[in-house]
């Protein structure tokens, strides 16, 4: 358990970081220099996530899309190792008091996700 | 607008000499970016997302040789998560000298820790009934003693405030406050010091992650600013572990001396003169 999760961390800022460094480079090949025009307008983490999910899904995949799917990536990825420690307690060592705990967590973090 | 040919190398120092005193990125990358005109609090909106890579990176590996306490963890996350909500949250409202000056308080109150590193040897303790209640002890194989370590920690009443604390440092400041954690995973939880390195490591990501939804809601990650200076970071850190294997502890402990005190009275000054 403790190699998947620790599999998943790396794969989460590995992933993370080969998107942003995709999308950096083939903004530089399509303006020729790496400077980014965008903001990210204040939305929480779940709309992030739906804003990229709808733009990588209906094909307007840009260089953009990349680089900010990097960053909600890298952001995923201790919440998702949260949700898997959970599930490890609560499934694998039948823990009831940790998977309390960390239910805590992730409802703290998932509350982060979701306020306005 | 800083240059992306400035930002990437910055950042890459950045989490290069973080890595190498085990104080991560923040510390440099900070005072570096408002040096280089970034408004403070984007400069620690960015820093905070960057340490979520760097422990995770480093997180993983621990985890994997088993190390880290993952109990330990979870229980003490649940108090760092709303500390750097709560820290986070000030520093959205508060106005940029202040930051200015709190944030070089921390690099001097660690440049005094610092200074003043004595080795405790670690020693097991009683545990209090709380801490047994939390089921608190485990074991790990110390490959460079050769044996299984056995452990119990304890006064969890004591750590868990404590990590709220660290935690609402971190949100504040965009930092790893990994320093702090470790100070209470040793000295109050009474955890063999590779157990607190590694579960530190382990809570620092969570807790950035909790801080930089704050700064996400408000609009002040700039993916102009994030890309290079989270990969910045990220490659340097990259390189700095694979560096400080060979390099001595003294000459390190030297550098960021003079490396603190330097930037902790560059950034006072700028907090008390409004820059």
């Amino acid at each position: 358990m403790d190699l998947l999760l620790g599999y998943l961390l790396l794969s989460g800022v590995g992933l993370s970081m080969s998107l942003i460094i995709v999308g950096l480079i083939w903004r530089f090949f399509r303006i020729g220099h790496f400077s980014l025009d965008h903001q990210l307008a204040g939305m929480n983490l779940f709309e992030f996530l739906l804003t990229e999910i709808r733009m990588a899904t209906s094909g307007d995949v840009s260089p953009r899309t990349l680089i900010d799917g990097g960053i909600a990536v890298l952001m995923l990825t201790p919440y998702l190792r949260v949700l898997a420690s959970m599930l490890y307690f609560m499934l694998g060592l039948k823990n009831w008091k940790y998977t309390l705990f960390t239910g805590i967590v992730l409802a703290v973090l998932t509350f982060s996700l979701f306020i306005r | 607008m800083v240059p992306f040919y400035i930002l990437l190398p910055v950042s890459i120092l950045a989490g290069f000499v973080g890595a190498m005193a085990g104080m991560g990125g923040g510390v440099i990358l900070i005072p570096a970016l408002t040096l280089l005109g970034v408004d403070i609090k984007h400069a620690i909106a960015i820093s905070i997302l960057s340490v979520i890579a760097t422990s995770s990176g480093s997180a993983s590996a621990y985890v994997r040789d088993h190390i880290t306490n993952l109990k330990v963890g979870m229980f003490l996350e649940m108090f760092t998560i709303v500390g750097a909500l709560a820290g986070a949250t000030i520093t959205m409202v508060s106005s940029p000298r202040p930051l200015y000056i709190m944030f070089g308080s921390v690099l001097l109150g660690s440049w005094f820790a610092l200074l003043w590193t004595k080795h405790v040897t670690w020693h097991e303790g009683e545990q209090d009934r709380f801490s047994r209640w939390l089921e608190l002890e485990g074991s790990y194989y110390d490959a460079a003693a050769q044996k299984t370590i056995t452990y119990k920690g304890r006064r969890a009443y004591l750590g868990a405030p404590l990590m709220f604390g660290a935690g609402l440092i971190a949100g504040l400041l965009g930092i790893g406050a990994g320093a702090v954690k470790v100070l209470i995973h040793d000295l109050v939880m009474g955890l063999p010091p590779k157990v607190s390195t590694t579960t530190s490591n382990l809570i620092i990501g969570v807790t950035a992650l909790a801080g930089s939804s704050v700064y996400l809601i408000h609009g002040l990650i700039d993916p102009g600013l994030a890309a290079p200076v989270v990969v910045g970071v990220v490659a340097g850190a990259f390189l700095g572990t694979r560096v400080l294997v060979r390099i001595s502890n003294q000459s390190v402990r030297r550098f960021f001396l003079v490396i603190l005190i330097g930037l902790a009275a560059e950034m006072i000054l700028r907090g008390i003169r409004g820059h």
